[in-house]
């Protein structure tokens, strides 16, 4: 290991990024899931520096204390504190919380990395809205000034008390609209729901931009699927669509690879081509500006099915691109990112494919 | 060996079908436009059991290339009967300058080559393919090829025979070839330009590759040999028209190069440390004997295609960092140039006149440059993934035109990696854009708070943010349509025929309406028609001089 880190601090040379820590993350049994994605979220640079902040913030928490929050700012200091540039280290405490947590991923099975991120970005959220609800602070007072990109508010008809905005909510949250339009009286109903990260439909030789496009598209509810129209006090053809009312920081989009197939009553790995540009933007909000994004991690899935295989990850730090597997660590090409975009033919050997993408807001580089 | 008896005209639209059955399950052979079908008229693709993945995969580009007869007399000069000029100018505006200097050009965007008896011989495309194949079996005589890389292999087709299979390969053993151009009016013989995947270049004359019974290069004058100037990735190759056998190579590391060929490059070619990335600058060979005699670093990270405007005066450039930009040739200069809405830019073109230019990228869209307003007039919108290849189509012309210069119309095309080819016609009159917000103020008056917010839009700067997705006029296509299995990677229009590619290095060839319905009269009517109603576009192709 001692050897594979010095040839990336020999490829990086002088360049390598002063306070940076590249580690690679050892893998106790299939939990390649977690690696994966603790990569990308180390390299969410936002995150980790508001992570590090609560770390140092909170008293060190005795070991009744201990909680996925603790067990992930915990691991995130002592990569960042490593003496050395570049090895490799054991996220042993975190993976055995995580166990702990949720029996799902108590097995030695292959897990989805996706699940696990949702899994692990709600748990945080919880135990941070635990701990404002503990210090008895009012919302208002708490961490969650109002968001940097306006007020939130309407958030699920208000029929909530004002939820709290933690910064894991000011990293990853976005607000969506559901408009849907009565055909009969025309009466648009509108209704907010928050969301962490984007979960896409895909399609063969396509692209994220035609996939979000698909996702915000209007769709007929019509036959067994009409829709209560509570002007015309009954069920109504009606016409759906989704809008990206407050696009999020950090925008994670999750390609919906495994597909249930009812005729095989099993899950089948789509491994569809679908191309993702470096940057992009999101033109179907109802912001004035359209919002522009970089692409600085993507979760790989490899394997042809989805109940086996692997999981690596592609991050981008200080403008080079970075190839995390386990405890592997390499540099590679922004090129070679064409080589998980997926297959234009179904039966194929190339089975390394993009699986969940991490998008930064322009606007929050360079503050951060 | 599927099949590929050619017997005759009748056979032609029955052939195809079961082509593309064979090839292409769930395509149709296939689509509609206003002005009728274009039919699936044959492939072109190499033989499956010999690729060579040596090097690692590469995308399929083509290039089209007319040999003229072999006594390479010198050219007329261009004070011929009027009959003569007249065909003259047709065969420019058939060669196309839109294409410009793609490696999917049709002999190099210098249109200006005397194809004459190319359009003639086109014209008995499907009815003599048996005797296309001894006409070139010396290959003394004229014919058109298509010149297509796979791998490590650059393939060469006889354009006009319906045999799938390349009459040659030759294979380079240490790298892969990526670029190619082709230039007709070459005149010591070496017209054939192929740029590889390690920087190298060659140069070779076509006819002597196809005379050569193995399966090297021969002939070939090597430049930038081992990367010894620049050793990243050649992206693109061209012949500046008019340029006096001078050509430009671009490469991944943003920087483009000008040689002169049948220069030796012995002499020391090394040039200054860029100072800035991120600026433009040109640098001059220290020594007259260097070979290349320029570089221009143009931006960060790859060039990823060039185009010259049809008389050489002007050379569009797309990369990676998502600008066109466009430059003075002769005066070295940046002139004007946009961002794409988002993402690297892909391809680029012009249109035959010199006031368009088309490019398509990451961000799924066909934008469509003007020079004269110095803006973005349009983005196609119709693409379900990036947009790998766009052309204006020279040898449309409007029904309506008649003229009327104020309704010119163009029409254009664009594949994707979405594997569909889109055509689109752009009718200047109908461009409106979309209703501003009022607090964004009036374009016209740039006066107070106002101004701020449209001088963002249309900055005096030489370089342009990317437009707004609201301010923009969005264009929907003519024609959608699935061609291949594979993400697509080129285009090009010919007088009789649509080709498009795919990145795995199969190619169709759609004929045009009047040429499936009615073969053997119809291209003469075509090329008098073409004549008639754009004569500013043919006075000014035809123009060139020889």
């Amino acid at each position: 290991m001692g050897a594979a880190g010095s040839k990336l601090e020999k490829a990086l040379g002088d360049q390598f990024p002063e306070g940076e820590r590249y580690f690679g993350l050892e893998n106790f049994g299939n939990t390649c899931y977690c690696n994966s994605v603790l990569q990308a979220l180390y390299f969410c640079v936002p995150f980790r520096e508001q992570l590090l902040q609560y770390y140092t913030s909170t008293k060190s928490p005795s070991d009744a204390d201990e909680n996925l929050l603790t067990c992930l700012a915990d691991l995130f200091s002592q990569i960042c504190s490593q003496k050395k540039k570049t090895g490799v280290i054991a996220p042993k405490r975190f993976v055995q919380r995580v166990k702990k947590e949720n029996e799902l991923f108590r097995s030695y099975m292959h897990q989805d990395a996706h699940e696990f991120l949702n899994f692990l970005l709600n748990e945080l959220v919880e135990i941070l809205e635990k701990e404002s609800r503990a210090t008895k602070s009012s919302p208002e007072t708490s961490s969650s000034e109002k968001s940097v990109n306006g007020p939130i508010n309407g958030l699920a008809n208000g029929t909530k008390i004002e939820p709290l905005v933690t910064w894991v909510h000011k990293n990853f949250q976005g607000i969506l609209t559901n408009e849907t339009r009565c055909l009969r009286c025309e009466t648009v109903t509108a209704r907010d729901e928050t969301f962490l990260d984007l979960s896409l439909d895909i399609e063969q030789n396509s692209s994220i931009t035609s996939c979000l496009k698909n996702f915000s598209s209007t769709e007929t509810l019509n036959a067994e699927d009409k829709f209560f129209c509570d002007k015309c006090c009954s069920l109504q053809e009606a016409q759906k669509r989704m809008k990206i009312k407050k696009p999020p920081h950090i925008l994670v989009i999750h390609l919906k690879r495994f597909k249930y197939i009812e005729q095989l009553s099993r899950y089948k790995k789509l491994s569809y081509r679908v191309v993702f540009p470096l940057e992009l933007k999101l033109s179907n909000t109802m912001e004035d500006a359209d919002s522009e994004y970089t692409l600085f991690a993507v979760v790989v899935h490899v394997g042809s099915g989805p109940n086996h295989g692997h999981y690596v990850s592609l991050v981008k730090s200080h403008n080079h691109w970075l190839f995390f597997d386990d405890e592997n660590v390499e540099m590679v090409d922004e090129s070679a990112m064409q080589t998980f975009f997926g297959s234009s033919q179904e039966y194929t050997s190339n089975t390394d494919h993009g699986y969940i993408l991490f998008y930064e807001s322009v606007s929050t580089i360079g503050t951060s | 060996m599927i099949h590929s008896s050619g017997n005759g005209m009748m056979s032609s639209s029955a052939a195809s079908s079961s082509v593309g059955n064979s090839q292409s399950p769930g395509l149709k052979t296939y689509f509609k436009t206003p002005e009728g079908r274009y039919k699936l008229h044959f492939e072109k693709t190499h033989p499956a059991g010999l690729l060579h993945y040596a090097h690692g995969k590469a995308v399929t580009q083509v290039t089209l290339a007319q040999l003229k007869e072999k006594p390479a007399q010198l050219p007329p000069t261009p004070t011929g009967s009027s009959s003569a000029s007249g065909v003259r100018s047709a065969a420019a505006r058939l060669l196309g300058g839109g294409n410009g200097s793609r490696a999917l050009s049709f002999v190099g965007g210098n249109g200006a080559s005397k194809a004459v008896a190319g359009s003639s011989r086109i014209g008995s495309m499907g009815v003599s393919s048996s005797s296309g194949s001894a006409l070139c079996s010396n290959y003394d005589g004229k014919g058109t090829f298509l010149i297509f890389n796979v791998g490590d292999t650059v393939y060469i087709s006889d354009f006009n025979s319906q045999d799938k299979d390349p009459i040659k390969s030759i294979h380079f053993s240490n790298s892969n070839p990526v670029c190619h151009a082709f230039d007709a009016d070459a005149k010591d013989g070496h017209d054939l330009l192929i740029g590889l995947n390690s920087g190298d270049v060659y140069s070779v004359s076509l006819r002597q590759q196809l005379q050569d019974v193995g399966k090297k290069l021969v002939g070939a004058q090597h430049y930038n040999r081992d990367g010894s100037v620049n050793s990243s990735r050649c992206t693109s190759v061209a012949w500046a028209p008019e340029g006096d056998g001078a050509f430009v190579v671009t490469h991944a590391d943003g920087n483009l190069y000008v040689y002169e060929k049948g220069k030796d490059g012995t002499a020391d070619s090394s040039f200054p440390v860029i100072k800035d990335q991120t600026q433009f600058s040109v640098a001059h060979a220290r020594s007259s004997k260097s070979n290349p005699v320029s570089r221009w670093h143009i931006c960060q990270g790859s060039i990823n295609s060039i185009s010259f405007s049809a008389d050489g005066a002007y050379i569009a450039t797309v990369g990676r960092d998502g600008y066109l930009r466009v430059f003075d040739y002769s005066k070295e200069q940046l002139i004007c140039g946009v961002k794409s809405y988002y993402g690297a830019l892909l391809c680029c073109a012009w249109s035959m006149d010199g006031k368009y230019i088309l490019t398509g990228g990451e961000d799924d869209l066909v934008q469509v440059w003007s020079m004269d307003e110095r803006k973005v007039v349009a983005w196609g919108e119709g693409h379900n993934s990036w947009v790998s290849g766009v052309s204006f189509d020279p040898f449309w012309s409007s029904p309506t035109s008649e003229g009327d210069v104020e309704s010119v119309m163009y029409r254009f095309g664009s594949v994707g990696q979405d594997t569909q080819l889109l055509l689109w016609d752009l009718v200047m009159d109908e461009l409106v854009v979309p209703l501003r917000r009022p607090s964004g103020g009036s374009p016209t008056f740039s006066t107070g708070s106002q101004s701020a917010h449209w001088d963002t839009l249309t900055p005096v700067g030489t370089l342009q943010p990317a437009p707004s997705m609201r301010d923009v006029p969005k264009l929907s296509p003519l024609v959608a349509h699935r061609v291949h299995n594979e993400p697509l990677s080129d285009l090009i229009f010919t007088q009789e025929s649509v080709l498009t590619a795919c990145r795995e290095g199969h190619i169709k060839i759609w004929m045009r309406p009047a040429h499936c319905e009615n073969q053997s009269s119809s291209s003469e009517n075509v090329l008098s028609n073409s004549l008639k109603e754009k004569p500013l576009l043919s006075s000014k192709v035809g123009s060139y001089k020889q």
